[in-house]
């Protein structure tokens, strides 16, 4: 036998295995995540029964890490819709074991990144007084408020990502249903809603992933472009900003594509993935966060470019403050984060292997969050009044509170690598039957059908 | 096939003869214009300049993301983007009356005194004087145009190359230069754009302004280049390459550039009425509460609703004249864009349409398509010796 027909008679043992065997690792990992969101719930607990004052909140600083941990989680969830989904659109062939590991990404990030604004309100459970719904109190939401337009926002996408997700799950689900026994066999029964691999069954998953392609990018798109606008649409000094749409939107698919080689790097070595998740991969996506990387510098030139030439004296004070004053260090260690030293790793060939892209990546993530808070805290600290400026400092609450966001996020990570194959079996199977039917024009057949 | 294109050159002489023949008198006529109000002139040139330019740059900027994403659309259309890339000399020369012009069209370029009347104004001009400088301004448009005539002739010379030797290493070396040729092709837009239109008003900015002229720019380019196949399309050996499928694809980019175009549009649009600042608004309230309104108007639904509802369909984007009449609107409609750009500030505010502003687009406009014609007749109307050539043909053959 060949390489590649040791591979093909593997394949569904391969991708099962994190699905029926569970090694010591998981579990230490599932241990030390799921401490770290113990910690922030138990912070979390706190506040309620203290209020927000734990926080290091103060007149003028009303939004710090909890904004931009929102913000943060948020772009990151622009990994899964603007991969899977553009990949999908333009036909690209190397996405194939790459586009679950991204939709997983977007679901879990959003969750969290949606979080923070509920975490934020003086009276969490009060949150869905966002709804409009009709009620005697006389309650109707401010439909004027970019806050009230992330509420719909972010739910349609969430709506819609889980979708995208779940379509191109369902055959997979089969596969696993089929080979399960017992209590698991029934409920990956249900969750696969009858899937038998019919021809007709396959060009309807197929037109409706397509079509959930193309839906969701304009969505993902207008949900950070709306978040931005929660700082564009005030008259805050370097928030008012025409560029902000596009800014966030090209800064979110950059910290994405990171955090998802970062992901793949993980589940490559932890579940011996080796063959599947290749080099060549790394170095497309590697490619792809070179160009995002371009990109962010642009938009961050642009902004400050711009706002230099504007030469407003509120705007100028913010600007000198991260340029040369108390937030310099942290602006130029961004600077230095997300393009100095990534974009060098990124553009030089050798370089671009697996550990550069996942160097390059663990220092875009910081960059991004960096880029986050700096966006939002020196303009508060400084309003356009001066009597009114102040500082700000962050308390114990609110860092254990960003630290359990990453122990969430590993958290449903692991747990969904448990529950599902992370790398589409079927997708990557067609995959392959393309490539050995390349050149002829017949439909093409499928690897895998009922059970395989 | 290959045989075909490379043995039958495009005979260009009548179209440019007739192209140079309406360019050189509309320009006479415009001569005659400058001769009774100068100023109105230099006007009028800018704004034909600026959208005779943008179709160049988009092309440019098109040409060099065809290179890095490859597909069959961009070996399709790769001649008629490197042609236009190739205007830029040409064009180089007729920025000339704009800087000539300087004093009539820009406000800041006047002596200080002649401002003295309005002293909001003359103290933005004189805040600004380190960047808005008549030297500096035009040893920047010097550094633009280097830029492009060196990036467009650069990838003109090694795809002319690999038409007579075949090379497969130009291939990436096209590649390697596209993506750094990009990111110039950017940073060039966004100063160019703020010195030659945005400076008009120099109390007024807007940091997304350089994206909103990248996405009308590529807009203006996608149009033209689907016109120009439609034509190439009519007669044989292009009507056997350039099939519905490929009108598809290039429908497709179209419509996602219009939709950049209104993305970028709106967010101006909201964010600063939202703002409604003292040192912003004035720039929309001089377009949306004066006559100019009706222009504004026409642009949502002409530039971008109409267009928007049409590519959405199938049939539409795969027949060559209905996606060609759509082109056209569009093309038509970037013009009447960059006119409610300009015009506001060029009639105080008030609404004001000049003949040589209609004039002066043929007239530059007729040139620019003689030596656009001269150029693409120049070589083969498919890169011959593309790697993905071969492919490409038996894909837009099946």
């Amino acid at each position: 036998m060949s390489k590649e027909d040791v591979l093909k008679s593997n394949i569904n043992s391969d991708l099962l295995r994190p699905v029926f065997k569970t090694g010591i690792g998981w579990y230490i990992t599932v241990a030390i995540s799921g401490s770290l969101l113990l910690a922030a719930m138990g912070a979390f607990g706190y506040q309620l029964y203290s209020g927000i004052g734990v926080w290091g909140l103060n007149r003028p600083v009303m939004w710090a890490f909890d904004i931009t941990n929102f913000v943060f989680w948020i772009g990151i969830s622009h990994a899964g819709t603007l991969i899977s989904a553009i990949l999908r659109v333009t036909g690209a062939e190397w996405r194939r074991p790459v586009t679950r590991c991204a939709e997983a990404i977007t679901v879990f990030a959003l969750m969290i990144g949606a979080m923070f604004p509920i975490v934020h309100l003086g009276r969490p459970y009060l949150f869905y007084w966002l709804a409009p719904y009709p009620n005697s109190r006389g309650l109707w939401p401010n439909y004027r408020s970019p806050l009230l337009w992330d509420f719909f926002a972010i739910n349609t996408y969430l709506l819609g990502s889980l979708i995208y997700l779940y379509l191109p799950l369902i055959p997979d689900l089969a596969l696993v249903r089929d080979k399960a026994k017992g209590l698991r066999h029934k409920i990956y029964s249900i969750a696969s809603l009858g899937w038998r691999g019919t021809q007709v069954q396959w060009s309807r998953l197929e037109k409706a992933v397509g079509v959930m392609a193309v839906i969701i990018i304009p969505v993902a798109v207008s949900v950070h472009t709306i978040v931005s606008w929660d700082f564009a649409m005030t008259i805050r000094p370097m928030w008012h900003s025409t560029i902000f749409g596009p800014y966030f939107v090209a800064g979110a698919i950059f910290s994405g594509i990171a955090a998802l080689i970062m992901a793949m790097a993980v589940i490559r070595k932890v579940f011996h993935l080796e063959a599947y998740l290749k080099p060549i991969h790394f170095n497309n996506l590697g490619l792809l966060l070179l160009t995002m990387s371009l990109l962010w510098f642009y938009f961050t030139f642009a902004e400050y470019l711009t706002s230099y030439y504007g030469n407003e004296r509120v705007e100028k004070a913010v600007f000198q403050s991260k340029i040369s004053g108390a937030y310099a260090p942290l602006f130029w260690a961004m600077v230095v984060c997300c393009f100095v030293i990534p974009m060098p790793i990124l553009a030089i060939k050798k370089l671009r292997t697996i550990s550069g892209t996942v160097a390059a990546s663990a220092l875009i993530v910081v960059g991004m969050w960096l880029e986050r808070f700096l966006i939002i805290v020196p303009t508060l600290s400084q309003p356009a009044l001066p009597f009114n400026w102040g500082s700000y400092r962050p308390t114990w609450v609110e860092i254990t509170l960003t630290a359990g966001t990453f122990g969430y996020f590993v958290l449903l990570y692991a747990v969904f690598t448990k529950l599902f194959p992370i790398v589409a079996v079927w997708e990557f199977k067609e995959g392959l039957t393309l490539a050995d039917h390349a050149g002829s024009v017949a439909e093409p057949q499928r690897l895998v059908a009922h059970g395989d | 096939m290959i045989e075909i294109l490379e043995s039958s050159p495009l005979n260009v002489n009548v179209f440019r003869r007739r192209a140079l023949i309406v360019g050189l008198i509309a320009l006479a006529v415009c001569g005659i214009g400058a001769l009774i109000n100068p100023g109105q002139f230099f006007r009028s040139y800018l704004l034909a300049y600026v959208f005779w330019i943008g179709i160049s740059l988009g092309c440019l900027a098109i040409l060099m993301v065809q290179h890095m994403s490859g597909g069959v659309w961009g070996l399709v259309s790769r001649r008629v983007l490197e042609a236009a890339a190739a205007t830029f000399p040409l064009l180089a020369i007729l920025f000339l009356p704009v800087a000539f012009g300087i004093r009539s069209i820009f406000v800041w370029a006047q002596p200080a005194a002649s401002l003295a009347s309005n002293e909001e104004l003359a103290h933005a001009v004189q805040q600004k004087q380190l960047y808005l400088n008549v030297p500096f301004f035009l040893a920047r448009a010097a550094f633009y145009f280097a830029v492009w005539i060196a990036v467009a002739s650069t990838l003109n010379r090694w795809s002319r190359r690999q038409d007579r030797t075949g090379d497969r290493m130009l291939t990436s070396k096209l590649q390697g230069l596209s993506g750094p040729g990009l990111l110039l092709y950017g940073l060039t837009v966004t100063f160019s754009s703020i010195d030659w239109v945005m400076s008009l008003d120099p109390r007024w900015f807007s940091t997304i302004y350089g994206m909103l002229f990248m996405g009308g720019q590529g807009l203006s380019a996608m149009a033209f280049v689907i016109a120009v196949l439609a034509i190439l399309s009519g007669d044989k050996p292009m009507s056997e390459v350039v099939r519905p499928a490929q009108f598809h694809d290039l429908g497709k980019l179209m419509l996602a550039f219009l939709m950049l175009w209104a993305y970028f549009a709106f967010s101006q649009y909201l964010i600063i009425w939202a703002g409604n600042l003292p040192e912003e608004i004035p720039w929309y309230t001089r377009r949306i509460q004066s006559s100019w309104k009706w222009v504004g108007l026409g642009l949502i639904v002409l530039h971008f609703m109409l267009p928007f509802v049409l590519l959405l369909s199938r049939e539409l984007k795969r027949n060559r004249r209905s996606l060609t009449l759509l082109a056209g609107i569009v093309i038509l409609m970037r013009f009447v864009d960059l006119m409610w750009m300009t015009g506001p500030e060029f009639h105080g505010g008030s609404f004001g349409v000049h003949w040589m502003d209609i004039v002066m687009p043929v007239g530059i406009g007729g040139i620019w398509l003689a030596f656009f014609a001269t150029r693409l007749a120049e070589r083969p109307l498919l890169p011959i010796r593309d790697p993905y050539i071969e492919d490409a043909l038996t894909q837009a053959a099946d």
